[in-house]
């Protein structure tokens, strides 16, 4: 069982890389989109993938991957399972705030097939932060753009003064507030 | 002047290269830590709980940076001053253009304020007219209907005596036929009788004349209500008006009568 490391490569100047996971190709596309055509000071590179973990054949030309992140369908138990069984795939270096996931659908709670508490109880057991959003609309897919750049310039290490440890804590304070864990 | 920028083109061009220096010796600590790093075995976490190992981890880390945090000390990025004169400029360049900017936006947005008070001014101004303007109407309108009422009581009034005449003129020439039909002069009837014995020389009262006479004489002299009998009563009409209580005699003199007392 391969397994994606966090550090077994060195950081390229002045780019950052993100990894999206997910089994919605088209949604992946539009949010790669949309995180490109954002102005930025950096070189993004946007990879993309349904499952983890990757194919070993082309890992000598992918540079380092500072974020990943998982996008869970709410409307697909599908997208859940595969994203379950990605997870095992990830270094535990990677958990120390380069993931996060991207829950999309919520805006249409009716057509829900995974329950919300899973979804948060699958980011409370990695330690990671969840964001919300519904991909098929433009607006929150840019605001959900300009927060996952963020996310990479402080996870690729561009921002000085924070870590993406000491940031994903901030997010998971935040998440804990809810009450699920009650 | 420092010593170092004597002449600019040299000057610069250690400049570079002692930063390209700095740089990669940079690098070279980066290098030295990937390789550090490389050495680490790839950790998973256990399928069933990652929350506890991943939690410790966190721990770890987190401690360490904090440790990290404690000791560094703020360095200079490079003792160029050249770099450093550069640099600073270059910052204060962007800081300039971003001040800039937030004055132009701060200008733009003064700008939008002034006309929507100017506009709102406006609004009030004509907000202020319209009550002025609505004020008058009202004032007005409240005026005429006092004027609109007293005239209409006035207007009333003229109505409701105007409808009392006509009643009473009505009445009046009612009556008057009624008599003339019913009690007409007794001239007629009697032709030929009256010729022959006596010639009439006065001619006979009516008896709506009769009547007429004796009301005006009640209402113009109540002291004094009677009338004197003179020839050109018919005197059948005046026993009449005698045997059918409309009129009295007088209680002394008998050619006088008067209209009886109504009121009681």
């Amino acid at each position: 069982m391969t397994t994606l490391a966090a550090f077994e490569k060195l950081p390229t100047l002045n780019s950052a890389t993100i990894l999206l996971v997910g089994t919605n190709s088209v949604f992946q596309q539009q949010l790669a989109e949309a995180i490109l055509k954002e102005k930025q000071d950096l070189k993004i590179n946007i990879h993309l993938t349904t499952f983890l973990p990757l194919p070993t054949e082309r890992d000598h030309i992918r540079p380092r991957i500072d974020l990943i992140v998982f996008i869970i369908d709410i409307q697909s138990k599908y997208s859940f399972k595969e994203i379950e069984a990605s997870l095992l795939h990830v270094d535990a270096n990677f958990f120390l705030g380069k993931v996060c996931f991207l829950t999309t659908g919520v805006g249409r709670m009716d057509q829900m097939s995974v329950d919300m508490n899973a979804v948060l109880k699958l980011a409370d057991r990695y330690c990671s932060p969840v964001l919300f959003c519904e991909l098929e609309c433009e607006k929150i897919r840019i605001a959900t753009a300009q927060r996952l750049i963020r996310m990479l310039q402080i996870c690729s290490g561009h921002l000085p003064g924070v870590s993406a440890l000491s940031f994903s804590t901030l997010m998971k304070n935040l998440n804990n507030d809810s009450s699920f864990m009650a | 002047m420092s010593p170092t920028i004597t002449s600019p083109l040299t000057s610069s061009d250690d400049a570079k290269e002692q930063l390209i220096e700095e740089c990669e010796e940079m690098w070279r600590v980066i290098e030295e830590c990937q390789n550090k790093l490389a050495l680490q075995e790839t950790e998973t976490l256990p399928d069933s709980d990652p929350k506890l190992p991943l939690l410790m981890k966190r721990l770890k880390t987190q401690t360490a940076e904090f440790n990290q945090w404690q000791k560094k000390e703020p360095g200079v990025i490079t003792t160029n001053p050249e770099v450093l004169v550069t640099l600073g400029r270059d910052q204060l360049q962007k800081l300039d253009q971003e001040l800039e900017m937030v004055l132009s936006s701060v200008q733009a947005r003064n700008k939008n304020l002034k006309q929507n008070l100017l506009r709102e001014q406006q609004w009030l101004e004509e907000h202020q007219r319209l009550i002025d303007d609505l004020n008058q109407i009202e004032e007005e309108l409240s005026n005429e209907i006092v004027n609109l009422s007293e005239k209409r009581v006035f207007q009333e009034l003229e109505t409701k005596t105007l409808t009392v005449t006509a009643c009473k003129d009505k009445m009046l020439t009612a009556l008057g036929e009624f008599l003339e039909e019913h009690f007409p002069i007794p001239e007629k009837c009697e032709t030929t009788r009256k010729k022959r014995r006596s010639e009439p020389e006065v001619q006979l009262t009516t008896l709506h004349e009769i009547l007429e006479n004796l009301i005006e004489k009640h209402v113009i002299a109540p002291h004094d209500p009677y009338i004197t009998i003179n020839a050109s009563f018919w005197p059948p009409y005046v026993e009449l008006l005698l045997r059918y209580g409309t009129a009295l005699r007088h209680p002394e003199d008998p050619d006088r009568i008067r209209l009886e007392n109504f009121d009681n």
